[in-house]
């Protein structure tokens, strides 16, 4: 699958999409936090702090680490505070 | 009277300059805290909610809070809160951040302006009579200052007055009576529903103020330390977005989930929307970073433009979504620059952009003649601004806003212009985000994301943002009460990610500066309080129930670019009646 990183998460994890394999949300944020130190500072106790959302392809937005992800979905990464 | 407060708002008449000191009962304060609040509930006792807010007789408050001067991050904050010309509803526009404090310290916890000066005047307070505790207030002519923009009406003031003198000012904007006119100060405006054209309309270009009486803490350790602590929290993962981005990076967010407003709502992704980010913006011209007094967030990101001429402006996502997509404005500079002008003319660039785009519609309609002004011509757009800052040409229908031009033009363009209540929809597609289309539908000022945060829900796992049911009503409500409360208390919504028990923490605030017994439950009966007193307001206006509702536009159409994103008229009137029922209303 693919991720991608918007707002805050796109600054630390310094690029705009990777390419993970990861089979539910916790796997896949465990690998980014090994893959991209510096993505992990958005990150407590394995779950994406509070400020940081995570979304499948543009639909539901997800928070339970054991959120099963097929080969096909896009993950995307963004700062949850979307207001201006 | 409470510590925080000075137990008394001023009253000025500005007809003849006169002012006399009205004494605020204690559960006043304690009833509505401030700023907003406290506000409303003056213009409630005034009993003018019917006048025409362009009259005399309609007052204009200018509200502090018992937070203000305090070291409590981001409080340096004030509301305007007036009729809305462009609404003809309650209006509360705030901004930051040496005004306020300096307000509060001339010896009031408001300033209530009524009357109409002889002639163009600039208010002086001076509040720098400690002994006494008398605030001496004057007015000086301002003809010199007559068609200044804000910011050289400041620099102006403040080199005759003296430099401890903090202004609020108008542009050309509100001198013309432009119905979404801004008051400014320091280069930020209390921005939304025409304040500026309702201190215009009393022939003033700009309050001059000063002071030094301070208000005491109940307890001062306990208040240096919920500081201190604050500040801290205020710098982490919280506030990150704001401070290292500013919300200007919402455009790329919007964009790819297919909600940024573009071209007048024709759309919800915008080809171009790259070339306009702020990623964009930084690589091909300077930026540097400012903030209010007293904050520690420092959201503010200020551009250059290309080449390094002409000057600098503080570039947010509201003004690049109304000036850049919604008018299909790709061109990183025109946007720049139309953004600056409608801070130097004092216009609110939201209801600019919004009208501007539909102007723009009704020209490709064929329904207006102004074959000049089509979507993606930055020049058009800065030329409409330009017009509409002096009520020229086709400006002067424009500076109505999209409510009223649409009763000139026919058509039945009112079913695509912008607005709610008469008030230009912010940079959230309402299809596609439905909680928010909820708050939008019933905000008392109109449409407006300051006043319902409903968009979190929808950017959460709580609802399904393009198919809410009503179990999404309570969070917009929930949303919309703590909206309320931070405006009033008053904390700067980017905080709003820092509390862990939003509440109880406002609640200790509080009882550390006035010494009342204040929990979090009673914050919550006070949220709600202030909320019903804005509707109480718009009753005795004239508000009717269908008014609670979106443009035709976005019930009969789904979202082009996103077919799933439809909101029937059945599913949001169901909404508006859940939540009627839910407020007891």
């Amino acid at each position: 699958m693919y991720v991608e990183f918007l707002g805050i998460p796109r600054e630390r994890a310094g690029l705009s999409e990777l390419e993970v394999q990861a089979s539910t949300l916790g796997q896949l944020l465990t690998e980014l936090s090994t893959r991209l130190p510096r993505f992990s500072e958005l990150m407590i106790d394995g779950r994406l702090h509070t400020s940081i959302a995570a979304n499948l392809n543009g639909n539901e937005f997800v928070s339970d680490p054991d959120t099963r992800l097929t080969a096909e979905d896009r993950v995307l990464l963004l700062s949850a505070d979307v207001g201006g | 009277m409470p510590p925080g407060f000075h137990g008394k708002y001023l009253r000025i008449d500005v007809t003849d300059g006169s002012a006399r000191a009205v004494d605020l009962p204690d559960r006043t304060l304690r009833d509505y805290v401030g700023g907003s609040g406290l506000g409303v509930r003056l213009l409630l006792d005034e009993g003018t909610a019917a006048a025409d807010p362009l009259s005399p007789e309609a007052p204009l408050v200018f509200a502090f809070s018992p937070l203000v001067g305090s070291p409590l991050t981001t409080s340096a904050k004030f509301a305007v809160v007036s009729k809305s010309p462009l609404t003809d509803r309650i209006n509360d526009s705030l901004a930051s951040s040496g005004f306020a404090v300096a307000g509060k310290r001339s010896g009031s916890d408001a300033l209530m302006i009524v009357g109409r000066a002889p002639e163009l005047s600039v208010l002086v307070i001076d509040g720098t009579d400690v002994v006494s505790g008398f605030s001496r207030t004057s007015l000086i002519p301002a003809g010199d200052l007559r068609g200044k923009t804000c910011q050289a009406t400041e620099d102006a003031l403040r080199a005759r007055l003296g430099s401890d003198f903090r202004i609020a000012s108008i542009g050309p904007a509100g001198e013309h009576a432009v119905r979404y006119a801004t008051i400014s100060h320091d280069g930020r405006h209390a921005g939304r529903g025409g304040s500026g054209a309702v201190l215009g309309s009393k022939n003033i270009k700009a309050i001059a103020v000063r002071g030094s009486q301070r208000t005491e803490y109940a307890d001062p350790k306990g208040v240096t330390a919920l500081s201190r602590d604050l500040s801290k929290r205020s710098m982490g993962p919280a506030t990150a977005k704001y401070r290292e981005l500013g919300t200007a990076t919402n455009l790329l967010v919007f964009n790819r989930f297919g909600a940024l407003p573009t071209r007048n709502f024709q759309s919800g992704t915008f080809a171009e929307a790259e070339s306009i980010s702020p990623q964009a913006l930084s690589e091909s011209r300077g930026k540097t970073r400012s903030s209010c007094v007293t904050c520690t967030i420092g959201c503010e990101h200020i551009y250059g433009f290309a080449g390094g001429k002409g000057g600098t402006v503080r570039m947010e996502y509201e003004s690049l979504f109304a000036l850049g997509s919604l008018c299909g404005v790709g061109d990183p500079d025109a946007v720049l620059r139309a953004a600056k002008r409608c801070d130097e003319l004092g216009l609110d660039t939201i209801s600019a952009g919004g009208t501007i785009a539909f102007a723009m519609e009704c020209v490709e309609r064929g329904w207006l003649d102004a074959p000049w002004l089509r979507f993606g011509d930055g020049g058009a757009m800065l030329r409409a601004i330009d017009l509409i800052g002096r009520r020229e040409g086709i400006g002067n229908l424009l500076a109505d806003g999209s409510r009223r031009a649409a009763a000139v033009i026919g058509h039945d363009s009112i079913a695509f212009a912008p607005q709610v209540k008469g008030l230009e929809i912010p940079g959230y597609e309402p299809r596609a985000l439905q909680t928010m289309a909820l708050g939008f539908a019933v905000g008392a000022r109109g449409a407006d994301h300051n006043r319902s945060g409903a968009y979190e829900v929808d950017f959460s796992d709580q609802v399904d943002r393009r198919n809410v049911t009503l179990d999404a009503v309570r969070l917009a409500i929930e949303t919309e009460d703590k909206a309320a409360l931070m405006d009033s208390l008053i904390l700067c919504k980017f905080l709003r990610g820092v509390f862990e028990d939003f509440h109880a923490e406002t609640a200790e605030m509080l009882r550390r500066v006035t010494g009342w017994d204040v929990t979090a439950d009673e914050l919550r009966d006070t949220a709600r309080r202030i909320v019903t007193a804005k509707r109480q307001f718009n009753l005795l206006a004239g508000w009717t129930p269908a008014e609670d509702t979106l443009p035709e536009r976005f019930l009969s159409t789904p979202l082009p670019n996103d077919p799933a994103a439809s909101l029937s008229r059945e599913r949001l009137d169901d909404l508006v009646a859940e939540y009627h029922r839910q407020r007891g209303w």
